[in-house]
């Protein structure tokens, strides 16, 4: 019983970062019609810009969230607005093909930046935890989960109760209609994306606490994202965090629980749900309406 | 923005002057090999192709089987396949699980014969539910597939699990392949040609352009979504077998190689999707690209950001291919390379 909670506990935990994760996925995905394959590359980055920060001037990880938020805010406003920007009305096909072309660009700078050595954050407090009734609970993964929900409840909070906000669903929902109301389109898009990206770098930051990290370690990210938004479904902030605390369990328990299955499933199980969930509720748990 | 290609009479000219060219360059290529064989060293002639050349070529023919095999599904129908490498590495697979000593070990024509096979039937059982969704949902369902299979096979020990599989080595059967593989292309070509000029190419076509509009006229849209997209997997697959065989070892990062996945994509578009040659064109001119940028392990990272930089500047200059400007209805200029911008951008 005791394992059970325990692995329940650490599911949700888990399920934390793919919140964090997934947010800023899921915005882009669902305001500008673009899956984001660079998603993975800027939470890398996000990643070793805390690393960085913790090792040359001995930042704390979770101060520097706000320096690594805005500095992947800057970077995600310059790539909507110079290159994406001008596929956006393109088939789907090609904003998938542009964003890809960024993140191989992208990884192979970062390998050029710190080599492919694995790095860490590892904070004094990295180790420790609480133990309630048999159940540990690490810190660090409890303030990971606390700052993914915080970012969720502030997405949210900026698309419902803000006029930026009201701007952003309104390009979602018809791009047409938003222009004509004098919305102006090139920036509203490049916001859009730049909170995805200042998301993607508070995901890497919390992800640099937990585990080690290497230029390439992004690619797994993108698709868990993939996962979560799907599992969620897209177009609601509050399906992409039940989405990424579901994945989290099922992930967890998947591996622990069920006999005949180890680590070696995770990604298994991953896309064994991700193509299910697909083909038999298109739309996610809780999305809005059926996709085109 | 559609991918359809009318070329003017002058166009058509010059596209068959073009294809001449092309053809006669071809035959060169594929004779010159001979060369290294005894017989020719016998008779003093000298050497034009050494192994690497060879390498080279045979992985620009599997390439080109890939990229016309995707450009089936995603260039003529329409539908943005991100997992068509699942075909090429269960084909591998197969291939490698028959001809295997310790497992079927059947002849090696009974591999190759049988690796288009098993990924058609897959395609036809996954495609079922698949193909009903549309657009970005059908890319990650497919590419979510082609992770899934990978993981699987790689923790089946009669795939060989973590470790792989290792058919039997073929000495000297360097040209052998670079054969097989040029047939394979050659079939891939002459199919995609069938297809396209068939009842059958103009409904994938139909489907591509308004699918709801194909189906009130009487196109059976999911029989044939379905049978192109197992047309696709048994083209990839026959490469994957021949690859296998060549390769002499296969696991799963090879066979379900992301790499290959987004490279015969890219391979199609850069050419042009949904036109006869485009793949092949791309096929040819990015291998060609990949294997002079990263003949050095050293520049290997600046190769890839080289790859990236092309992707973005094809798909916002070019996103009709290479083909268009041989011949079609553009010329190019840097008038049509800012109206391509134009078209797409906001």
């Amino acid at each position: 019983m005791t394992l059970l909670l325990q692995q329940i506990v650490l599911g949700l935990l888990v399920g934390g970062v793919y919140v964090a994760v997934a947010v800023g996925f899921s915005l882009v995905w669902g305001i500008l019609n673009i899956v984001n394959l660079a998603h993975g590359a800027m939470i890398i980055t996000g990643a070793y810009l805390t690393w960085w920060l913790f090792a040359t001037y001995h930042l704390d990880p979770f101060l520097s969230l706000p320096v690594v938020a805005v500095v992947l805010f800057a970077f995600g406003y310059l790539l909507q607005r110079v290159l994406v920007n001008r596929v956006i009305r393109a088939p789907l096909f090609f904003t998938l093909l542009l964003t890809f072309g960024v993140n191989l660009v992208l990884v192979n700078l970062l390998l050029l930046l710190f080599k492919s050595d694995f790095r860490s954050v590892t904070p004094a407090y990295s180790g420790s935890g609480i133990g309630i009734g048999g159940v540990q609970v690490p810190y660090i993964r409890l303030a990971a989960l606390a700052v993914a929900l915080l970012v969720a409840v502030a997405v949210a909070v900026l698309l419902n109760r803000t006029r930026t906000g009201a701007a952003i669903q309104a390009v979602g929902a018809d791009r047409d209609a938003a222009r004509l109301v004098g919305i102006d389109l090139r920036h509203v898009y490049a916001l859009t994306f730049a909170i995805g990206a200042a998301c993607a770098g508070i995901a890497g930051a919390l992800i640099s606490t937990t585990q080690a990290i290497t230029p390439t370690a992004g690619e797994p990210y993108t698709l868990q994202a993939f996962v979560v938004v799907v599992l969620g479904g897209l177009g609601r902030v509050g399906a992409t965090v039940v989405g990424g605390l579901l994945f989290g369990l099922i992930e967890t328990l998947g591996q622990t629980m069920v006999p005949g299955l180890g680590a070696g499933w995770a990604n298994a199980i991953a896309f064994a749900i991700l193509v299910l969930v697909l083909v038999v509720r298109p739309q996610g748990l809780m999305g809005l309406g059926r996709p085109q | 923005m559609s991918f359809s290609i009318a070329p003017t009479a002058e166009g058509r000219r010059l596209r068959r002057l073009l294809l001449l060219i092309f053809l006669i360059a071809l035959v060169l290529v594929l004779l010159a090999p001979l060369t290294s064989t005894d017989q020719a060293d016998t008779m003093g002639l000298p050497e034009l192709v050494d192994r690497a050349q060879l390498r080279i070529l045979t992985t620009i023919a599997m390439f080109v089987v890939l990229a016309s095999a995707w450009n089936l599904v995603g260039g003529l129908t329409g539908y943005g396949s991100f997992g068509n490498v699942a075909f090429f590495g269960l084909g591998a697979y197969t291939c490698a699980v028959v001809v295997d000593t310790h497992r079927l070990h059947l002849p090696l024509a009974m591999g190759i014969a049988l690796a288009p096979v098993v990924p058609a039937a897959f395609a036809v059982l996954v495609g079922l539910p698949l193909l009903r969704l549309r657009g970005h949902y059908f890319a990650i369902a497919t590419l979510g597939t082609a992770v899934a299979v990978g993981e699987v096979v790689k923790n089946i020990e009669f795939l060989g699990g973590a470790t792989g599989l290792f058919p039997p080595i073929l000495r000297r059967a360097d040209l052998l392949f670079l054969y097989l593989m040029v047939a394979a292309a050659a079939i891939a070509v002459i199919v995609t040609r069938l297809v396209l000029r068939s009842r059958f190419g103009y409904g994938l076509i139909a489907i591509r352009e308004n699918e709801d509009a194909a189906q009130v006229i009487g196109v059976n849209t999911t029989a044939h979504k379905v049978v192109a997209f197992a047309i696709a997997a048994a083209l990839s697959g026959l490469a994957g077998g021949i690859f296998a065989l060549w390769n002499s070892f296969i696991d799963q990062s090879l066979g379900f190689s992301l790499d290959f996945n987004i490279q015969m994509i890219l391979m199609a578009v850069l050419g042009g999707a949904g036109t006869l040659f485009g793949p092949v064109l791309g096929a040819v001119v990015l291998e060609l690209l990949i294997q002079v940028l990263a003949g050095r392990s050293d520049v290997a990272v600046y190769a890839q950001i080289g790859l990236g930089l092309l992707l973005a500047i094809t798909v916002l200059f070019v996103p009709r291919g290479i083909v268009d400007f041989l011949g079609g209805s553009s010329r190019l200029s840097w008038a049509h390379l800012r109206r391509s911008l134009r078209e797409t951008g906001v």
